[in-house]
């Protein structure tokens, strides 16, 4: 499980890995209006890398919902205080 | 990325090199951006593979998989991904993106999802017979259409449980069950792919059994948008595409080069002595034993084997020689150089002595230290990382994606004895005074045949594959040879040519474009084995006897600057062509010649068969 204090660089590094954005511009307000490279066939994928790298799984509505880098956050954060 | 730098092989891997096995994903995704941003002209065809994907699934995240590995091999891929689902489609329509595309190689990654939905109507059905019929039907007819398009080897998985089955412990007995429909497939896919020349089985089921079923599909990506292939799936099968891909474009590797001490067996030689090293039946030897097997395997389907290792050339042949438990010996060596030399010196010589590219060659050997200091002299050549624990090694080899054989002729059987006799021939030759002498005493024998469909692959192999002496370089496919040549608007000659010490086996091939009055030499090439011994001036003898007979007044060709084919140059001009303009010689047949070679003896005459023909004969 990665710490609570390390999941917002973890997420940068991946929302950057799958969409091809710079780490430094990636942060709060990043969604998936804002990046043109945020297509369903990434956020599949997008979504499949978070949830094998933080171990947890996102229900369907969870999919369809964490289009932006607040919203994945507090998700994240959400489940590592329910699961430790 | 500066335009001013030369892209190469280590361009590419350099990318790529942080990549590595189980990491997600999205480091793939990452590194193929980086790929991306190397603008594409800048790569030198030589490195570039036209790579197309139809799918039964969503392979988009596939492609960047595929472009990062290709690169670990120094692989450029331009890829054509079909639309989703449309493989039998894609195939069966000449107008559609795969035909325009013109690949090299043609992936088909179909799940047994294609099985599930012909067969799951209402009632299971009493056989899997019209369910795989209903997928194998379409699916052969696409590809003997595209087929004759002439473009590149298709590639076509096997199927695959995707779960544990939940047809019953009684589903055995049942020719009904989804288990048999896919184990049915299989079989008529494994049956009707062996029947044609350039479809080839991908064992998909091996790689899913590598990787472990749990881990091979992710279900999760699955349904929600038919991604079924995971992470970890994706990168094993993209590895094993990758050596199709070096393959189809002639970057496989045609001879490994390999260390003695601790890589054949266990030990040095030189200090162990021929007791001390480890080499048989028990551990830590039969680690070393099934090594050797594995490579046997590829030198049988043509692969050469040779050695560099620093000993004493004398104690060396002895183990080869003599030890009980060393499969390879000497015969299965087309090289070796066992001395106290630097390793890419005696590699070089290696190259030199089998005439082949330092780019088609593999070295291995245990020591980090040689393996880095090879690759620095020998950027070109393949030195993968043999892993520190020996017991590793046989599973190893498997893993090396160039090691691929997509062709096995007659010749790629024989060709290690070719070498051994080319030995002997090499000592008569010092031996021996002038060249006139020297070919008077090889007792040349040549026998010039046209095309049969016995010798229709390896002169597709010549074609593909000689850089050297070929005046035209045009890399012609089958089926073009075959549509030329029942339109009879061609002549095929083969020649074979053997001597004293050996057989050389088909090593000459002409084309001629026949027109009324003159015969257009379309291609003409000589394997480099036969260079030397004016084999060339017999063929073209034959063919100028041919066309007087036919009432022909002229012999008509070209000379195509491939930038490889300089000893081929002067061929016609020697030959009595004369440039007339454009590139274009000529060579009146009212001239007499070419004389046949006073040294070169002829075989049994073929008559060439007039007009058109439906096939090639037997």
């Amino acid at each position: 499980m990665t710490p609570t204090d390390e999941i917002p660089a973890k997420l940068r590094e991946i929302l950057a890995q799958v969409l091809g954005a710079a780490q430094d511009g990636i942060g709060p307000g990043f969604s998936a209006e804002s990046a043109p490279e945020w297509t369903s066939l990434n956020h599949l994928m997008l979504i499949s890398q978070l949830e094998s790298e933080f171990g947890v799984f996102f229900t369907n509505q969870e999919v369809q919902q964490l289009t932006s880098f607040d919203r994945i956050l507090a998700a994240l954060a959400g489940r590592n205080q329910i699961d430790s | 990325m500066s335009s001013e730098q030369q892209i190469d092989t280590s361009t590419l891997q350099r990318v790529v090199a942080g990549v590595g096995t189980g990491q997600p994903w999205s480091a793939y995704q990452a590194a193929a951006r980086v790929l991306d941003k190397i603008p594409p002209d800048e790569i030198p065809e030589r490195l570039r593979a036209r790579v197309a994907l139809l799918g039964s699934f969503t392979l988009d995240p596939f492609l960047p998989v595929l472009r990062v590995e290709a690169a670990r091999v120094g692989l450029w891929l331009d890829t054509y991904l079909a639309p989703y689902g449309q493989f039998l489609p894609e195939l069966i329509d000449p107008e559609s993106g795969l035909y325009r595309f013109r690949p090299d190689v043609t992936f088909l990654a179909v799940d047994s999802d294609v099985l599930w939905n012909q067969r799951w109507a209402e009632l299971p059905p009493i056989t899997s017979q019209p369910v795989v019929g209903g997928l194998l039907t379409p699916l052969f007819s696409g590809l003997d259409v595209f087929d004759r398009a002439g473009s590149g080897i298709v590639v076509v998985n096997d199927f695959v449980l995707p779960r544990r089955s939940t047809e019953g412990v009684n589903a055995f007995r049942s020719k009904g069950t989804f288990a048999h429909t896919v184990a049915h497939a299989n079989k008529h896919l494994r049956l009707r792919l062996s029947l044609r020349g350039h479809t080839f089985l991908f064992p998909l089921a091996d790689v899913v059994a590598q990787v472990g079923r749990n881990h091979a599909f992710n279900w999760r990506t699955h349904y929600r948008g038919h991604v079924t292939w995971s992470d970890t799936l994706m990168a094993a099968v993209a590895e094993r595409y990758v050596g199709f891909a070096l393959a189809a474009i002639g970057k496989a590797t045609k001879c490994i080069v390999l260390d003695l001490d601790n890589t054949l067996w266990g030990g040095v030689l030189g200090e162990d002595g021929p007791g001390g090293i480890a080499l048989g039946p028990q551990w830590p030897g039969s680690e070393y034993v099934d090594f050797q097997r594995e490579l046997l395997d590829l030198q049988r389907q043509g692969i050469l084997l040779s050695l560099c290792s620093k000993n004493n050339e004398g104690e060396v042949l002895s183990i080869l020689r003599e030890h009980p438990s060393m499969l390879i010996r000497e015969s299965h060596l087309a090289a070796y150089r066992v001395n106290w030399e630097d390793k890419a010196t005696n590699i070089r010589a290696i190259a030199r002595e089998l005439n082949i590219g330092l780019d088609h060659m593999l070295f291995i050997d245990d020591s980090p230290h040689e393996r880095e200091w090879v690759r620095r002299q020998i950027p070109e050549l393949r030195v993968p990382e043999l892993p520190a624990d020996s017991s590793q090694y046989a599973t190893w080899v498997g893993s090396l994606p160039s090691l691929i054989v997509l062709q096995q002729t007659a010749e790629d059987t024989r060709r290690t004895a070719q070498y051994s006799e080319a030995r002997e021939r090499e000592e008569y030759r010092s031996a021996t005074g002038s060249l006139e002498d020297f070919l008077q005493g090889l007792v040349l024998q040549v026998q010039i045949e046209p095309l049969t469909d016995d010798t229709m692959s390896r002169v597709v192999q010549l074609l593909a594959k000689t850089n050297q002496f070929n005046i035209t370089t045009r890399r012609h496919d089958e089926t073009t040879i075959r549509r030329h040549l029942s339109a009879a608007h061609w002549r095929v000659y083969t020649m074979q040519v053997a001597d004293r010490f050996g057989d050389f086996g088909l090593t000459g091939v002409s084309i001629v474009a026949t027109a009324a009055d003159h015969w257009r030499i379309d291609t003409f090439l000589l394997s480099c084995r036969v260079l030397g011994k004016s084999v060339e001036t017999a063929l073209l003898a034959r063919i100028a006897a041919d066309a007087r007979q036919a009432g022909v007044n002229r012999l008509v060709s070209e000379f195509i600057d491939s930038g490889r084919n300089q000893v081929a140059s002067q061929f016609l001009a020697n030959h009595g062509f004369t440039l007339i303009d454009d590139g274009q010689w000529e060579r009146p047949l009212a001239t007499p010649g070419p004389e046949w070679p006073s040294w070169i003896q002829e075989g049994p005459r073929t008559r060439y068969p007039e007009g058109p023909r439906e096939a090639v004969p037997r």
